[in-house]
């Protein structure tokens, strides 16, 4: 390999590593997001009904 | 939405960073364009030490406090140190390789004591995995990040010492980006680089520590739904256990 | 008794139990021997037949048996304290809790030196090392070597013995912890045994000292931490 393909690999690993992170952290996030929201809408509508009794 | 601005202009800034590091400076005159890879490397390195002082400070930190919230900081330290260490090791061999003709070299202090570090945070978070209560969890591993971080600047010693003693190579060393002789627009590459990655690094803590709120929250919910559910049962065979003798006169 | 002479007494009464429990039971400390010298025995397979470059890796190999012996003897001073829910009912007491630390770090020096010294003749045999040419120096190493190694091993088998998967969680958080402390040993023991012809004997021992020095502050204080769990 000349020169240039090591440093193509010590780059793109590099920057393609902390992206690919980057975009799954944010996957990560909006999944527990909805999950947290979804429960909370649960518990809300469970305390209404429960009132409503 | 201040995140999202910083995510904003950490991506710009590493862009333009990059772009000046890899297309806009001239290659170096000993090494050619393999010291390219340095202006990654050496921001890798330094946020893989960076992110090990939070973790060990945030885990002091929740030994003092008990606040959960810095066993957080903890563990999204601890996930940057692992990667950006593992970055550093990889630059550094992909630097190694065209520069000394192999991967690896003993004789170099930074490589093995950044294989070091990397052993460390990843026994840290294999470790986490290991207990569920949340507290215990995080006064554990509070405990062993306090010894791990003790440990990282004897190794630094002890494989600086380890290599003085042999002809290091000559031939072309990682320091040259760092001495005050290099050239201007070198040291201002590098030093917009490690800015670049350092925003970064800032932008992907704060994510990583949302996450990981969200995430005990969940684990929370999931624990007392557990409880209360057990509860309700019990109530219910008490109560029914209740009925059937009422009923029966 | 004033605080401290009482946390000392602890301490050494803590020692003097784990101690004799060894020797009672010196079965298992005797298989630890025993398995820290078929690792030796297998190095020379590994590395040999040349005499000659197994003896230049003598003191590496010896501190790594010595390691690997340590590993199984950390977790065995530790694995003691939960059969009987023994470490709970020590955390009760009203006792600073780097008395229980030092007592539980000390004996597990004594169990270190008792196996790297045995182990030395082995190597010396089996290596064809001089090992009185050495003299006291190696001794003293040995000595740091195993002070620095309790001190570690005695705080991460406390933090280990309860969780799942000790076995392997426990070599995987002291390997990398004790790096330093096996790359100062194997050099201070080679310089002792070649009679320093280049001065690097103290600077190494040195280098040791300071390491048992930060692990016993650093793990006396992390200990507390767990017993309050």
């Amino acid at each position: 390999m000349t020169d240039v393909w090591y440093v193509v690999a010590g780059w793109v690993v590099i920057s393609g590593g902390m992206a690919l992170y980057a975009v799954t952290l944010l996957r990560r996030l909006r999944g527990t997001r909805e999950r947290s929201l979804k429960i909370r809408r649960g518990a809300e509508a469970a305390a209404s009904d429960e009132g409503s009794e | 939405m201040k995140t999202r601005i910083l995510g904003v202009v950490a991506l710009l800034a590493v862009l333009a960073a990059a772009a000046n590091a890899l297309f806009v400076v001239p290659a170096d005159l000993n090494q050619g364009d393999a010291q390219r890879i340095m202006y990654v490397h050496v921001p890798s390195a330094w946020l893989g030490y960076l992110s090990g002082g939070v973790t060990a400070l945030a885990g002091i930190g929740y030994l003092w406090k008990r606040d959960l919230r810095l066993d957080a900081i903890a563990l999204s330290a601890a996930e940057m140190g692992v990667m950006f260490t593992a970055f550093a090791i990889w630059g550094g061999m992909m630097w190694a390789r065209p520069i000394w003709g192999v991967f690896w070299q003993w004789e170099d202090p930074r490589l093995t004591t950044t294989a070091l570090l990397l052993a460390l945070y990843a026994g840290y978070l294999l470790f986490r995995r290991l207990t569920d209560d949340p507290h215990r969890r995080a006064a554990r591993a509070a405990v062993v990040g306090l010894v791990a971080a003790a440990d990282i600047p004897i190794v630094h010693f002890s494989v600086e010492w380890w290599r003085g003693l042999h002809q290091g190579p000559t031939i072309g060393s990682p320091d040259k980006l760092l001495t005050p002789a290099a050239p201007s627009q070198f040291v201002i590459a590098l030093l917009a680089m490690l800015g670049a990655f350092t925003l970064a690094w800032a932008w992907l803590m704060i994510r990583r520590y949302q996450l990981a709120r969200i995430q005990w929250q969940l684990e929370e919910h999931g624990r007392l739904g557990r409880l209360s559910a057990a509860r309700r049962a019990a109530t219910s065979t008490s109560a029914s256990v209740q009925a059937s003798t009422e009923g029966a006169p | 008794m004033t605080g401290a002479r009482a946390d000392l007494a602890i301490a050494w009464a803590i020692a003097r139990k784990d101690a004799l429990s060894e020797l009672r039971g010196r079965q298992a400390a005797g298989s630890t021997l025993f398995f820290a010298a078929l690792v030796l025995l297998l190095f020379g397979f590994a590395l040999g037949p040349d005499s000659r470059k197994l003896a230049e890796a003598a003191p590496g190999l010896l501190w790594l048996a010595i390691v690997f012996g340590g590993l199984l003897t950390v977790a065995r001073l530790h694995q003691v304290e939960t059969d009987d829910d023994a470490l709970d009912q020590l955390a009760r007491y009203p006792v600073d809790r780097r008395a229980i630390y030092l007592g539980k770090a000390l004996a597990g020096l004594l169990a270190m030196a008792v196996l790297g010294g045995l182990l030395l003749p082995v190597v010396g045999i089996m290596y064809s090392v001089d090992l009185l040419a050495a003299g006291p120096g190696l001794l003293l190493t040995l000595l740091l070597g195993a002070i620095g190694f309790a001190a570690v091993g005695t705080l991460y088998a406390g933090v280990t013995v309860r969780m799942r998967a000790r076995e392997v969680m426990l070599p995987l958080l002291m390997l990398p912890a004790i790096a330093p402390l096996l790359l100062a040993a194997v050099k201070a023991t080679t310089a002792a045994l070649a009679g320093d012809p280049l001065g690097e004997f103290w600077p190494w021992v040195q280098l040791l000292a300071g390491f048992d020095v930060i692990m016993l502050i650093a793990g006396g204080a992390g200990y507390g931490f767990l017993l309050e769990e």
